[in-house]
């Protein structure tokens, strides 16, 4: 279920790269985990972010957490609408429910991503 | 004993009380109106107006609460404004009361000290008096400051005194500093409709609190559409025809209705006649006082935002209680080691003792314990769930040497942490006693209990 075109970071984020932009969301399960999201802070652009650091924060109605960078690069687009209606998160996590888009400034850095079948198999170890 | 108070605010005129209840014999002179800055141009009329403002927002939200609703809703700043000036005179009633059950004598007027033993009152509606006592207690207090930077006209360019009197909501309110009045100004306006940009010259709002707290604090603000411009100097405001423009010195202009300067406050120490008392004053024009808040002139006491500390009502009621009882013979001092402090943004702030960055700078071994309202049943059914609580307490004592909370009713819930400083009770304390179902000071609790990594409803770390 989760599509097999995009890289996955342990910390529950993907990413859809196409040249130099690379597209970020938070994946199906973590969504699944916060529950209903009620709000997004979403980064201003030109914000340079850090593979593994904080882009954005979630509060859903349990929780309060990170959207972590699955790569380092400058932010070039926000999801405005989410700042309306968080809630498309939960209902298209790999659709219209994407977080951010980064130029990427080290292609290598996805290398260290899993694919697919890694991350289901991730996910699964996580469940236990 | 005789003793001539100068100024009724929250200082002076909780004083007058105290010392009537202990048998002196107490004029109190005021050139304004009983209640000071705090009841009639600070603390009660901006959560007055902060009340409309919640209502209005809480509107906002009806139809997520179940409530259908047909029509429109507007804030009609007329009326929020005499409700405002009702909640003001009922509890200047209040206190004319008291005074009058008291047996205190209150001279409406400027007061101005002749000599080190009398004050010569220059009455509203009746000759000048002069006022004779044994012990006086200068409560002067604070007006909001003014720098040749930031031309008041009152009118374009105003200080938070006006700002309880717009006849209309502005468009757009651009607010210079980011502090407690800045920040709670902030919410109400844009609560209320207006565009409103803040300007800080510190890296964060409300800079004085914890870390975590400003940073949430920030998120609240944005989700207000509040913008927090940080780290930026105000060079110049002029007033233009197309309203006021704010020169900063990153080089940018911004344009506003009306600009808010909310950057501090200057202590009333002018025409008091100090001179002629022999009172000196400080660097800030604010009166110097020892332990006991005597003046230089050991029967002159100060108490209050005149005397150049903390400006909080609640340390200047405290301290007027300490000058009066030691005007009749006791020896106390003042301690300012627990003070709880609110913050009225929306969500509410409060705190007592040492910010998790103090506890740091002084080397202190420290543990912390945090946990999220949203966690609660009580703030999900309230509809109120943003916000923390968190606890700063020393390893080896377990003692609390500072707590924090933002979220709903954190100006009530901070005292709970008071008390147990006060009383130098450990975060076991509160951990070990039982809270109510289903409250918002279950959150107390389970931060206490997080301090010991043992919190119920907070998943596995």
């Amino acid at each position: 279920m989760n599509p097999e075109d995009l890289k996955y970071h342990k910390e529950h984020t993907w990413v859809k790269v196409s040249g130099k932009k690379a597209t970020v969301g938070i994946t199906d399960y973590a969504q699944d985990a916060l529950g209903d999201i009620v709000y997004i802070d979403l980064p201003e652009p030109e914000t340079a972010v850090e593979a593994n650091s904080e882009l954005a924060e979630i509060e859903s109605t349990k929780a309060t957490s990170s959207v972590i960078s699955p790569v380092s690069g400058t932010v070039i687009e926000v999801n405005e609408n989410l700042s309306e209606s968080p809630e498309i998160i939960n209902e298209e996590p790999y659709g219209k429910g994407w977080v951010a888009v980064l130029e990427i400034e080290d292609a290598a850095e996805l290398d260290e991503l899993m694919d697919s079948t890694d991350y289901e198999k991730y996910v699964e170890e996580e469940a236990k | 004993m005789k003793i001539a108070i100068l100024g009724a605010g929250p200082g002076g005129y909780v004083a007058a009380i105290k010392a009537a209840q202990l048998g002196a014999e107490v004029t109190i002179i005021e050139s304004t109106e009983v209640g000071g800055t705090c009841l009639n141009w600070g603390c009660i009329p901006t959560k007055t107006l902060l009340a409309s403002a919640e209502v209005y927002a809480k509107t906002k939200e009806l139809d997520s609460f179940g409530i259908d609703m047909s029509g429109s809703i507007s804030p009609n700043m007329q009326k929020i404004l005499e409700r405002k000036n009702k909640v003001i005179s009922t509890q200047v009633k209040g206190i004319r009361g008291l005074f009058k059950s008291w047996g205190v004598t209150l001279k409406e007027g400027r007061g101005t000290f002749i000599s080190p033993g009398e004050i010569k009152v220059q009455m509203k509606d009746a000759p000048e008096e002069t006022v004779t006592a044994d012990a006086f207690i200068i409560a002067t207090g604070s007006r909001p400051a003014q720098i040749p930077a930031f031309p008041f006209d009152g009118k374009n360019i105003i200080s938070s005194t006006e700002a309880l009197e717009l006849k209309e909501i502005p468009k757009s309110l651009l607010i210079v500093g980011a502090g407690v009045i800045g920040c709670e100004f902030a919410c109400i306006y844009s609560e209320l409709g207006s565009e409103v940009t803040i300007v800080e010259l510190m890296p964060r709002a409300v800079s004085t609190e914890d870390e975590a707290v400003s940073k949430l604090l920030e998120k609240e603000l944005k989700k207000k559409k509040v913008k927090l411009i940080t780290e930026i100097k105000v060079e110049k405001v002029e007033v233009k025809d197309d309203g006021v423009h704010v020169f900063l010195s990153n080089g940018k202009e911004l344009v506003a209705e009306k600009v808010l300067v909310s950057i501090g406050r200057a202590f009333n120490t002018n025409g008091i006649g100090l001179e002629n008392a022999g009172v000196s004053m400080g660097p800030r024009k604010e009166i110097p006082v020892n332990e006991k808040l005597q003046t230089n002139v050991p029967h002159i006491y100060a108490i209050g935002d005149v005397t150049g500390g903390i400006l909080l009502a609640h340390i200047a009621s405290k301290q007027g209680i300490i000058a009066a009882e030691n005007i009749m013979g006791a020896d106390k001092k003042f301690d300012s080691s627990v003070v709880p402090a609110a913050i009225f943004t929306s969500p509410e702030i409060g705190s007592v003792g040492l910010r998790e960055h103090q506890a740091k700078e002084k080397g202190l071994d420290y543990k912390t314990g945090e946990f999220q309202f949203r966690a609660l049943g009580k703030a999900h059914a309230m509809g109120e769930i943003s916000g923390f609580i968190k606890i700063i307490a020393e390893k080896s004592s377990d003692k609390i040497l500072g707590a924090h909370i933002i979220g709903p009713h954190a100006s009530d819930l901070i005292h709970e942490f008071a008390v147990a400083m006060h009383g130098g009770l450990k975060v076991k304390d509160i951990a070990e006693t039982i809270h109510a179902h289903p409250t918002l000071s279950e959150g107390l609790m389970e931060a206490a209990e997080d301090v010991h990594g043992a919190a119920i409803h907070m998943p596995k770390k």
